[in-house]
Formats: structure tokens, C-alpha cells, sequence
């Protein structure tokens, strides 16, 4: 096991993050899926500490999140989607500052992935379209050989190109014993690519098990994973 | 820590917090509050945070590998190597007219405060209440800047006024000592100015890290 979240609760005047457990293994593409607004981004940014849970604990290579977060995020990548850092500064001057905090950076793998991107370091991430600076926020979690990457919607904003690019780009990573965890709200990703299945509703897990299983378990005859999401979603939205 | 002041430096800055440290000459300008000179290089740093909350600094730096609280520690010491560089130009202008420009009639029929170490004390104790008062408030929410920016001010412009103020209390003369008379009391209130600074500092950024580590980003 390889991060290890457990019973992690946050409370909002309108929303509630209910016991949420789940855990990441070496090698294994796990999908976080559920609608806008379900727990999503709530559960990731709790993992990085942006977000204080009130209860429930994080962990990552068996050491808790709380005492060695600057050791841990060493070895974590993370990437948000389309938030811009920094919009008028030059991404070769915010890559080189980036670069100087990761014992691992890898240029070698920075410059492919800046050249499969084809990331133009002279700009500035204001002159970036929305899919671009998805790119760009891949690009500094590619590139330090992390060991887990926790991507937030990863492939929104992407054309289908891209997105197929980059759900091969999962593929090789987990060959290579990487933990790729990403949430997104579009199914056929989660299908192209995903081992594991957590999904996430109105703030509780809702189902957590592997794709076979999943389907085994929550599909009816002749449904696509897509109508069985559908038709869950649409229960819980009516329960 | 030295990484985190380099990020702050070359991405979180912004020029006019550099541009404004020359405002430590400020000190040099007769017949002026000279101590509007270090309110003018907080008001550089504050375009600073301006800049790094329109850049999403605070949640991109987060996201490093560092501890959440440092964070907080690389945004004071950008802050007080800032204030540092305002207090180099403010002691170089105090120490020419000590000195070289001493004999100046300008300078000596001085209707506002002298430019000495008393001066140099009340820079001191503005740099650690902009720390104290916006930098710790800043940190209570890590993107609302308005009311602690307002309040430092309203606070910075009475100590000024106190300041230049206080040297016409009788028997409190002494304070506005020329060039090097009294360099003993002098002394001592530059020292006491420069621990009330170090205090108000620690005391916020102590504060202000167990705040941040509290706060949803």
C-alpha cells in the first residue's frame, strides 16, 4: 500500500465529506469519479493538506501526512487542472523554481514531456489556452519522478487527442510501479484506463472496488459502465 | 528556507517592493516626516502580497515540498529582507547627516524630527507593526488583505505623528538629539527599537503559521 486515506470527515455549513476511506497501490490506475460538487476535489486537497480535515488521517509510504509532508510531497506530483500559478511570469522562470525543491527533478523526462505537451517555455501561462495549462500543471508533477501522482480532473479541458496522450502516459507510469490516482467526471476515461474504481457521492463513498468487480457487481445485463454510473447516480440523487 | 525565499524573490514579488526600499532615502529630505520613508517601503511589500494573492501564491506554494508553516516563514523573511534593505538606506542617510552633512544649515534649522538613531528606533518599530498587524492578519484568512492593510496604516501614521510629536513634550527634547549628541541614549532606543521589532515579528509569524496550518486552501 502506498497512500492510505482513513475515515477522513470535513464538515461545510452546506456540505459534508462523511468518512471517506480508500487506499492506492503501487502500479494501479485508480479512477476517482463522481458529479460536481460530490466530495472530489474536497477529498484530494485533504491528501495534500490544503484542506484540514476534521478528523480522519492521511498517509503516505506508512508515514502519516502530518509530520513529514515536505518528505511525502518529495515524492507526490500533483496537478490541478486549470489553475494558472503565476499568469505573467515566464514558465521557464516558474519551472526553475519548481525544479530546485525536487531532490528528483528529472530533465530528461521534463524535456520529453515538455515536448510531448509541446509546451513553449518562452510564454507565459496567461497566453495558454485552458488545455494547455492543464498540460503545464502535468508537466511539473510528470517530472520529478514521483511516486503517486494526484491528479484533480487531469483530463478536462483537453482535446481527445491529448486526453488519449495522456491516458497512455498513465499506462506507462503504472508499468513503471507509479500510483496514478485521478478524479474526473467523464466515464470513458475511467474505462480506457482504470484498475480501480472509487466512487465518490454527495460526500460518501459510494462503491470502491476494482473495474471487473464493479461491473460485476453494480452492472445490469447489457449496461455500459457509463448507463451503471448513470443509473447509481441518478438513485442516490432520488434516495 | 533559502529556496522558499528565492520562489518569493523571483516569482511572488512584485518590483515594487524593491523599487520602494529606495524610499530609505527618504531620510535624507529635510523639513519632511522622514518616517513616511518606511511607511512608503511597507507599502512596496504590500503590492507584493497583491501580486501573490492574483497568482494563487499562497496554494501554489503549498503544494511544494515544504512543511505548510513554511510557507509562512518564507513570506517574513522576504518581508524582512525587504524592510532590512530600507533600514541599509535609512542608516546610510542617518549616518551622512551625522556626519558629512553635518555642518548643513538645511539640517540644522530641521523644523520636522532629525534624522538619528531615535529616528532609525521608530523605522524599526513600523517594520514590526506592519509585520505584527498586516502580515498576521493577512495570514488569518491567507487572501484578505483590505482591513489588516487599513489598520496598519491608521496605526503606522500614529506612530509617526508620535514620533515626531513626541520631541516637543518638555524634557523629551532629547529624542530629537543632532548628529551625534547623546549618541548614548541614541543607542539605546535604536537597541530597544530593534528588539521591539524582532518581538512583534516572532510574535506574528508564530501566530501566524499555527493560523495557516489551520486554514482551507
Amino acid at each position: 500500500m502506498i497512500a492510505e486515506v482513513n475515515g477522513l470527515v470535513k464538515k461545510y455549513p452546506s456540505f459534508t465529506l462523511s468518512d471517506v476511506s480508500f487506499s492506492l497501490d503501487r502500479g494501479r490506475i485508480t479512477g476517482f469519479i463522481g458529479r460536481n460538487g460530490a466530495g472530489k476535489t474536497t477529498t484530494i486537497k485533504s491528501m495534500l493538506n490544503l484542506v484540514r480535515p476534521d478528523s480522519g488521517k492521511v498517509s503516505f509510504f506508512g508515514l502519516p501526512l502530518s509530520g513529514h509532508e515536505a518528505e511525502i510531497k518529495q515524492r507526490i506530483g500533483y496537478s490541478s487542472g486549470t489553475i494558472s500559478w503565476y499568469p505573467r511570469k515566464k514558465i521557464r522562470d516558474i519551472v526553475r523554481s519548481v525544479k530546485s525543491f525536487y531532490e528528483a527533478w528529472d530533465d530528461t523526462a521534463y524535456r520529453r514531456y515538455r515536448d510531448l505537451f509541446a509546451i513553449d517555455e518562452a510564454k507565459t501561462p496567461l497566453q495558454l489556452s485552458e488545455g494547455m495549462k492543464v498540460k503545464l500543471n502535468l508537466l511539473l508533477a510528470l517530472s520529478h519522478k514521483a511516486e503517486v501522482l494526484i491528479l484533480d480532473e487531469p483530463t478536462s479541458g483537453l482535446d481527445p487527442f491529448s486526453r488519449n496522450e495522456l491516458l497512455e502516459i498513465f499506462a506507462d507510469l503504472k508499468n513503471e510501479g507509479v500510483a496514478v490516482f485521478f478524479s474526473t467526471h467523464i466515464i470513458s476515461d475511467i474505462e480506457k484506463c482504470a484498475d480501480d474504481i472509487l466512487y465518490i457521492s454527495r460526500g460518501r463513498i459510494a462503491a470502491a472496488a476494482t473495474k471487473e468487480d464493479f461491473v460485476r457487481q453494480y452492472s445490469e445485463e447489457g449496461e455500459t459502465l457509463e448507463d451503471t454510473m448513470l443509473r447509481m447516480e441518478g438513485g442516490a440523487a432520488h434516495a | 528556507m533559502r529556496k522558499l525565499l528565492r520562489k518569493e524573490m523571483r516569482l511572488a514579488a512584485s518590483p515594487l517592493s524593491y523599487l520602494f526600499t529606495a524610499f530609505g532615502l527618504m531620510f535624507l529630505v529635510p523639513g519632511y516626516p522622514i518616517l513616511c520613508g518606511a511607511f512608503f517601503v511597507t507599502l512596496g511589500l504590500f503590492q507584493s502580497f497583491q501580486a501573490a494573492r492574483e497568482a494563487n501564491d499562497i496554494v501554489f506554494s503549498a503544494l511544494l515540498p515544504v512543511a505548510k508553516k513554511d510557507v509562512v516563514k518564507g513570506k517574513y523573511l522576504f518581508v524582512c529582507l525587504i524592510e532590512a534593505c530600507g533600514l541599509i538606506l535609512m542608516t546610510a542617510s542617518v549616518l551622512l547627516r551625522m556626519t558629512v552633512f553635518s555642518g548643513s544649515a538645511v539640517y540644522r534649522s530641521n523644523a520636522l524630527m532629525n534624522a538619528n538613531f531615535f529616528a532609525l528606533a521608530a523605522a524599526c518599530v513600523i517594520f514590526g507593526l506592519f509585520n505584527l498587524i498586516f502580515v498576521g492578519g493577512f495570514f488569518k484568512t491567507a487572501y484578505k488583505f483590505a482591513r489588516p492593510f487599513v489598520i496598519y496604516i491608521i496605526v503606522c501614521f500614529l506612530v509617526i505623528l508620535a514620533a515626531e510629536a513626541l520631541h516637543h513634550v518638555p524634557g523629551l527634547e532629547m529624542l530629537n538629539a543632532f548628529g551625534t549628541d547623546r549618541l548614548g541614549l541614541q543607542l539605546g532606543l535604536l537597541a530597544a527599537g530593534i528588539i521591539l521589532f524582532l518581538l512583534f515579528t516572532l510574535l506574528s509569524c508564530r501566530k501566524a503559521c499555527k493560523r495557516f496550518e489551520r486554514i482551507d486552501l
